[in-house]
């Protein structure tokens, strides 16, 4: 909240917040807009799932998963996945529980599991190269940590892949850990695959969900509006068995009881379009990680340039660099702040520039040990993209 | 490795308990069940809230516009606590309804629908000790988010007292008890739920039973949750009084209103919660550890619809005139009809929702000793089966202690078009017939 404010004005290029600023695909908006056209679908649907939407999903997601989903009792609909982490947190984990979360995190998890009464146990990803050129796949948790972490008052794991803000996809063998300990400790696994499409050359997102003994343990969590770049339209789903998705629904239906309904409608006809191209590239599950792609990969291309060492990202469109070796002048700006917090204050001011600070995604302990990092996004348009470039092109020029 | 992958998929089911217990005793939900009986079995529903005319035009075209223009970022994320155009005619239009310099940054917040904004209220206002008093019949959903924030629902009830002259009765013939109500409060009290218009009744308080309640929350040091969605439909030249404007109110008091009953959009989800910053900051912080964001494009068509009713304010073609008198027809029709019929109906002073005396048709459904569920339930349920007429029946809302106290009274909508009120009209008809004939 602190850093979107700032971040607001029209001046300052902002590669900060997560939202895109390319256009959804026109299909996507003639679809609310058909919607909207038709007066029913401007009152109350069912409160779990608008039906052709959790119809659709259930599609969708049984050809990616490969089992049979049904749309009434496995799938709930939220208000963003945002909604669906609130609803999972608050139906299933309560005071006494432990909760692991993986720093560096997406940062509403601690809040919600501390205001759920848990305590999260942080675990670090740790960067394991020392070579020039850095990748989300050099950050990984130590096995033998994390087994660590679980005790018999954990009751669930929480996990995000693609990550954000690293970039990482989770390979099955770094799966298959947490699957095996989940399974050993009677645990449950939270999963936020919010830019599941998201994955770039060469590798692929694979669910938790879809390892031997998961399905049972597992709340899947998606998000229409890194889907279809539409952030705006705050619809996200959980998917898993009946038995952990009552306990979902029981949450919804006393917190906001159902989502707006020509959205639901117009996600769902867009769904219907995809699934039925799921073979062919023009997908857009496909077509918008490769425009990325490129994207992140000239993101990378101008902060090499500049002098930095990004991290580049396999999947999800943030891509975290240390920005120490700059050795920027931060003495004027608040001392008390950690370091990655002074440097936006002082990149936003001076270079009209803006990112997050990775310590906004860590817990007390490990602040420290990313307070050098920052996270760009890089899912903006050319213009945005080339304003960034003059920006990092004439990073050592005197400021004005 | 096989066998190891095999041992663990035979300990794979969670073996543990896995719900939190917050969730207890708030799974139960009428309108799971009724919305699925009115979709199976219904020719008429007058059951659930919404209505089945459409929704203005001009909030249709603000829509579209939005949609068709050029600026795509209304499909991204906008303010977390309400979208900018919106706040700031919120808090200008409900600033002059009660005299308040408002600041649509820290006095409005936007959520997803009135529901979420009750949810916000209690989960920021109500710990584990706190009671909250809650006026009965209420709307289902205060007792649940009550118990689930922790709390202690405690209940009021409004009590009818039957007109002279075998009159028709009204939402003002039900009433609080002064005495009882003052007895409700005491140290532990957190807050008192109003919803006025009510939902079911359509109770208009008046000012001096509103003057009751503020005196009662100044005393007693107690917020006002005011659930205020149904502000504009009040019928027969009554007035809509805002409990926040009375004195020593508008401090302790959070507001909550609806897009989707003001501008008939319930498919929208928007809604806002108006109040003071001291109150307001704890609810942005539900909200953004809840929610965070409200879906854009809406709020940006209600902005626009806001926009109109402040330029037409009072005037013959604001839609806040025309709707209530259009309703008020609507309600008048169905009230004869059930009259006709020899259904009893209750007069609502507001709301779009009446209440039904359906004691000339227990014949039909006859009582059972055995059956745990209220009447008004099984007649209600026998009803949408074998007359395809939807409505929800009074015990509802009310607590489970006091669902039997009023238990021959079902809930109709009348937010219908024309054609759908004389439906009903005639299936009741028809089944006065088929009781009279031999």
């Amino acid at each position: 909240v602190e850093f979107t404010k700032v971040a607001a004005d029209p001046s300052i290029v902002n590669l900060g917040q997560g939202l895109p600023d390319i256009s959804p695909p026109n299909y996507v908006k003639e679809e609310l807009a058909k919607a909207s056209a038709i007066d029913r679908l401007n009152q109350y649907t069912r409160g779990f799932g608008h039906p052709s939407l959790v119809k659709a999903l259930s599609q969708v997601y049984e050809r990616v998963c490969g089992r049979k989903i049904d749309p009434l009792t496995d799938i709930l609909v939220t208000v963003g996945a945002y909604g669906s982490l609130f609803s999972t947190i608050q139906a299933l984990i309560e005071e006494g529980d432990e909760v692991i979360i993986i720093e560096p995190f997406y940062d509403c998890y601690e809040p919600m599991v501390k205001m759920a009464g848990a305590k999260p146990v942080f675990i670090p990803l740790r960067y394991k190269n020392d070579g020039n050129s850095a990748s989300s796949a050099d950050w990984v948790l130590d096995p033998a940590e994390l087994a660590n972490k679980f005790n018999s008052k954990t009751k669930a794991i929480i996990l995000n892949t693609p990550h954000n803000p690293i970039g990482k996809v989770f390979t099955r063998e770094e799966l298959q850990v947490i699957a095996d300990l989940c399974i050993k400790h009677d645990t449950l696994c939270i999963s936020d695959e919010v830019y599941e499409w998201l994955v770039y050359k060469g590798k692929q997102h694979i669910k938790i969900a879809t390892l031997p003994g998961m399905w049972e343990r597992t709340i899947t969590i998606g998000s229409a509006g890194k889907t279809y770049s539409v952030t705006g339209w705050k619809l996200g789903w959980s998917i898993g068995p009946q038995n952990l998705i009552k306990h979902l629904q029981v949450v919804h239906q006393n917190t906001l009881y159902t989502c707006p309904t020509p959205l639901q409608e117009a996600l769902a006809q867009a769904f219907w379009i995809d699934y039925k191209r799921m073979d062919d590239p023009d997908c857009y599950f496909y077509s918008l990680s490769r425009e990325l792609e490129s994207k992140r990969d000239r993101m990378a291309q101008l902060l090499q340039d500049a002098g930095l060492k990004p991290v580049v990202p396999d999947g999800g469109y943030f891509m975290i660099v240390d920005v120490s070796t700059l050795n920027v002048d931060l003495s004027d700006v608040d001392a008390k702040q950690p370091y990655d917090y002074r440097f936006v204050k002082w990149m936003i001011t001076s270079k009209k520039l803006s990112a997050i600070p990775l310590s906004a995604f860590c817990g007390p302990e490990t602040k420290r040990q990313f307070e050098k990092y920052i996270r760009f996004c890089f899912i903006k348009k050319d213009s945005t993209l080339d304003a960034a470039e003059v920006i990092l092109k004439n990073w050592n020029k005197q400021t004005v | 490795k096989k066998l190891k992958t095999l041992c663990l998929s035979l300990q794979a089911k969670m073996s543990r308990p896995v719900h939190s217990r917050r969730l207890e005793g708030v799974d139960k939900n009428i309108w799971v069940e009724f919305v699925k009986l009115a979709a199976t079995y219904s020719t008429v529903n007058l059951g659930q809230g919404f209505p089945d005319f459409p929704p203005p035009d001009f909030l249709k075209e603000a829509l579209m516009t939005a949609l068709s223009g050029e600026n795509h970022m209304l499909h991204q994320y906008t303010r977390a606590f309400g979208h900018p155009p919106l706040v700031k005619i919120l808090a200008q239009f409900f600033g002059k309804l009660l005299g308040q310099d408002l600041d649509p940054m820290t006095n409005v917040m936007v959520t997803v629908g009135a529901y979420q904004a009750l949810f916000c209220c209690f989960q920021a206002f109500v710990d584990e000790g706190d009671e909250v008093i809650i006026i009965e019949p209420f709307f289902d959903c205060y007792e649940p988010m009550v118990t689930m924030a922790g709390g202690t629902p405690v209940f009021v009830p409004l009590r009818p007292k039957a007109p002279e002259n075998g009159k028709m009765m009204s939402s003002a013939d039900w009433k609080l008890d002064s005495a009882e109500l003052a007895s409700k409060f005491n140290e532990r009290t957190k807050a008192i739920v109003l919803n006025s218009p009510n939902n079911p009744l359509g109770k208009v308080f008046s000012q001096e039973e509103l003057e009751l309640i503020a005196d009662l929350c100044v005393k007693h040091d107690v917020l006002c949750i005011s659930d205020e969605v149904y502000e504009w439909l009040v019928y027969d030249g009554k007035e809509h009084i805002r409990i926040a404007s009375l004195p020593g109110m508008w401090d302790r008091t959070v507001i909550i209103g609806s897009a989707g009953k003001t501008f008939s959009v319930t498919g929208w989800k928007v809604g806002w919660t108006v109040g003071p910053n001291r109150l307001l900051q704890h609810i942005r912080t539900m909200h953004q550890n809840s929610v965070y964001h409200c879906a854009t494009v809406a709020q940006e068509a209600v902005a626009q619809g806001f926009q109109r009713e402040f330029m037409l304010y009072g005037k013959p073609d604001s839609y806040f005139v025309q709707l209530p008198k259009e309703l008020q027809k609507k309600r008048d029709c169905l009230v004869q009809s059930l009259d006709a019929a020899g259904m009893k109906p209750i007069i609502p002073e507001g709301t779009y929702f009446l209440l039904a005396d359906i004691s000339n048709f227990k014949s039909d459904v006859p009582d059972n000793p055995n059956s745990d569920e209220p009447y008004d339930s099984r007649f209600a349920k026998w009803m949408v089966k074998n007359k395809g007429l939807a409505a929800i029946p009074l015990s509802a809302f009310y607590c489970t202690a006091h669902k039997n106290n009023y238990s021959h009274f079902i809930r109709f909508c009348f937010a219908k078009e024309e054609a759908t009120l004389k439906a009903a009209s005639d299936i009741l008809q028809k089944w006065k017939q088929e009781k009279t004939s031999p």
